[in-house]
């Protein structure tokens, strides 16, 4: 026993059960899949898998469906990271000054509930609500416009029903950055500032930014990750439709892969979103160290 | 300043931020008490007499318990071999110089960004070929894979924290590393596997993707339930969409309050730690 634990193998006796995890459910999955995407795959036409080279990946330069999907992909990213950041910073600073309030504990898990809840139901239920004549939505628009407007099922609005959705989910997660952010800045920086009598836009400036913009930084980038995975949510409340307006990459594969069935293109696809979510982590980590190094430093 | 952030006007302001965050999950709990018709009506229906009757429904319902029993086995048994393994890999990461160890770890994180419909291809063939679809074991271990980069991170860096000391007093007065490891600093972060036991368990509880696509009759869980038995012939099953919604959404709420300290490291993946 002691020889085992003195040997230099036993750090990665240790990581031995994380690494065989790893290399069954993601090394064999990945070479499969980067093999795959060489092929031509169709499970509905009960062939073999005939290789055709680099086609999938010639096919994905003039594929206006993918492109289209993607360019959907990335405007969903952007306005609902901006939104959720934008309200959720808000929303931050508001409840900054929150911590004597009666019930705090139980207003907080009331506020940060829809980022817990799965996206599968929410989307589900989320139908209900958009129903031009049973939803409680649709119900106030007939209200107040006089016309009743199916949003999940007009193209132009399905997009910002989408939209509004995961901005409701996902603005109470920036709240919590937020309010961790606030939360680093030391209590004597603040207070300097208050005898200083800066104004709120130089303390602002000066003294909470510096410290508060790495966790700012790192929730945004999760929220991106987050955003560019959206699928569950998408499949549920539209299916990619109406017309395929909110057909997001993650709804592409899925229907490709398990619709259309055709695993080899599928594939290759997975692939890119793969490389792009790696280059996402990338960025993460590197704002993370920059942090800690900041903190070495001080 | 200090009085006017005191006022109650402010706190009255925030309770009905929180509140109206709330409303759409409140509204699905309230939706469980009523009536198809009640849950249907327009103007929707705010004073009713609320019935149990959806739930009854529920519960007689020949899916329901075995797809409620899978759900709390596959996620305790996934997230508790998670942690187990990733208690292992944190020491031996925050403790041993190992080379490459930040690539490991960026490795092991990497998997938890990316988009899960590119993952549950692959993975799909695989479990087609080897025969593995729908079954408990695969599909524990999967969860299980899935649960690990947020446990090693969090762990990792509770485990940072604890000074070296600790383990060169063991080492001195002649203590096994087992018995370090075990005994001197699972002990000390016991906060980090309180976390990312309640969060990964939420994590896995939520998910649905992998569940609708690898599972089957033997392995259904609460989300893939809600999604596949929603559909009823001439339309959605309302009642059995809210009061499935309500019983399911239930658990991890209260999980929410009782570890809210947790929650900001829960949702960066062990990343960021703070007060909120």
């Amino acid at each position: 026993m002691r020889r085992i634990e003195n040997s230099r193998l036993y750090p990665w006796l240790l990581l031995l059960p994380t690494l065989i995890f790893f290399a069954i459910w993601n090394i064999v999955p990945l070479f499969w899949m980067v093999g795959m995407s060489f092929y031509n795959y169709s499970l509905n036409l009960g062939r073999p898998p005939r290789f055709v080279g680099l086609d999938n990946y010639l096919d994905y330069l003039d594929n206006v469906d993918l492109w289209l999907a993607m360019s959907r992909t990335f405007t969903f990213v952007l306005f609902s990271v901006g939104l959720t950041t934008l309200f959720g910073g808000l929303l931050g600073v508001l409840f900054w000054r929150s911590t004597r309030m009666p019930g705090r504990r139980l207003a907080l898990t009331l506020l940060f509930s829809p980022m817990i809840l799965t996206p599968a139901a929410i989307g589900t239920f989320s139908r209900l609500n958009y129903d031009p004549t049973f939803g409680i939505f649709g119900y106030f628009t007939r209200l107040f416009t006089g016309q009743s407007l199916d949003y999940l099922g007009t193209e132009g609005w399905a997009f910002a029903a989408l939209i509004a959705v995961d901005v409701w989910m996902w603005t109470p997660f920036m709240v919590l950055i937020t309010l961790a952010a606030l939360g680093s800045v030391p209590a004597a920086e603040l207070e300097a500032a208050e005898v200083d009598r800066l104004s709120i836009w130089r303390r602002f400036r000066y003294v909470i930014l510096p410290h508060a913009r790495f966790i700012i930084m790192l929730g945004i980038i999760l929220r991106t990750i987050d955003a560019f995975k959206v699928t569950d949510l998408v499949y549920q409340l539209t299916r990619g439709g109406p017309g395929g307006t909110t057909e997001v990459i993650g709804v592409m594969m899925y229907r490709k892969a398990f619709d259309a069935l055709t695993m080899g293109w599928t594939s290759g696809v997975a692939v890119i979103t793969l490389l792009t979510a790696i280059a996402f982590t990338a960025i993460f980590l590197y704002i993370l160290n920059l942090q800690k190094r900041r903190r070495l430093l001080q | 300043m200090k009085r006017g952030w005191k006022s109650p006007i402010y706190y009255i302001v925030l309770w009905l931020v929180a509140l109206i965050y709330f409303f759409p999950v409140l509204w699905i709990i309230l939706s469980a008490f009523k009536t198809k018709s009640e849950l249907l009506a327009t103007p929707p229906v705010w004073i009713f007499q609320p019935t149990l009757e959806n739930f009854i429904d529920l519960f007689q319902r020949e899916h329901f318990w075995p797809t409620f029993l899978n759900s709390l086995l596959i996620s305790v048994s996934s997230v508790g071999i998670a942690i187990v393994v990733s208690f292992l890999a944190a020491y031996a990461l925050s403790r041993y110089k190992i080379y490459g160890s930040d690539f490991i770890q960026f490795l092991i994180l990497s998997i938890r960004m990316v988009p899960g419909a590119a993952v549950v291809v692959p993975v799909y063939l695989m479990y087609a070929a080897l025969g593995w679809k729908d079954s408990f074991w695969p599909m524990t271990l999967f969860y299980a894979m899935f649960s690990i980069p947020f446990s090693l991170w969090i762990l990792k860096g509770f485990m940072d924290g604890v000074s070296l000391r600790f383990d060169e007093t063991g080492l001195a007065n002649n203590a096994s590393r087992f018995h370090i490891i075990f005994k001197v600093i699972l002990p000390q972060v016991k906060p980090g596997l309180i976390a990312a036991f309640v969060f990964n368990m939420i994590f896995v509880w939520n998910e649905f993707l992998f569940n609708f696509i690898l599972g089957g009759k033997q392995t259904t869980t609460i989300p893939t339930l809600l999604v596949s038995d929603s559909i009823q012939q001439g339309g959605v099953d309302w009642t059995f969409v809210a009061s499935l919604g309500a019983i399911y959404l239930l658990p991890p709420v209260i999980a929410l309050y009782f570890f809210q300290k947790y929650l900001l490291v829960g949702m960066t993946f062990g990343t960021v730690r703070g007060e909120v």
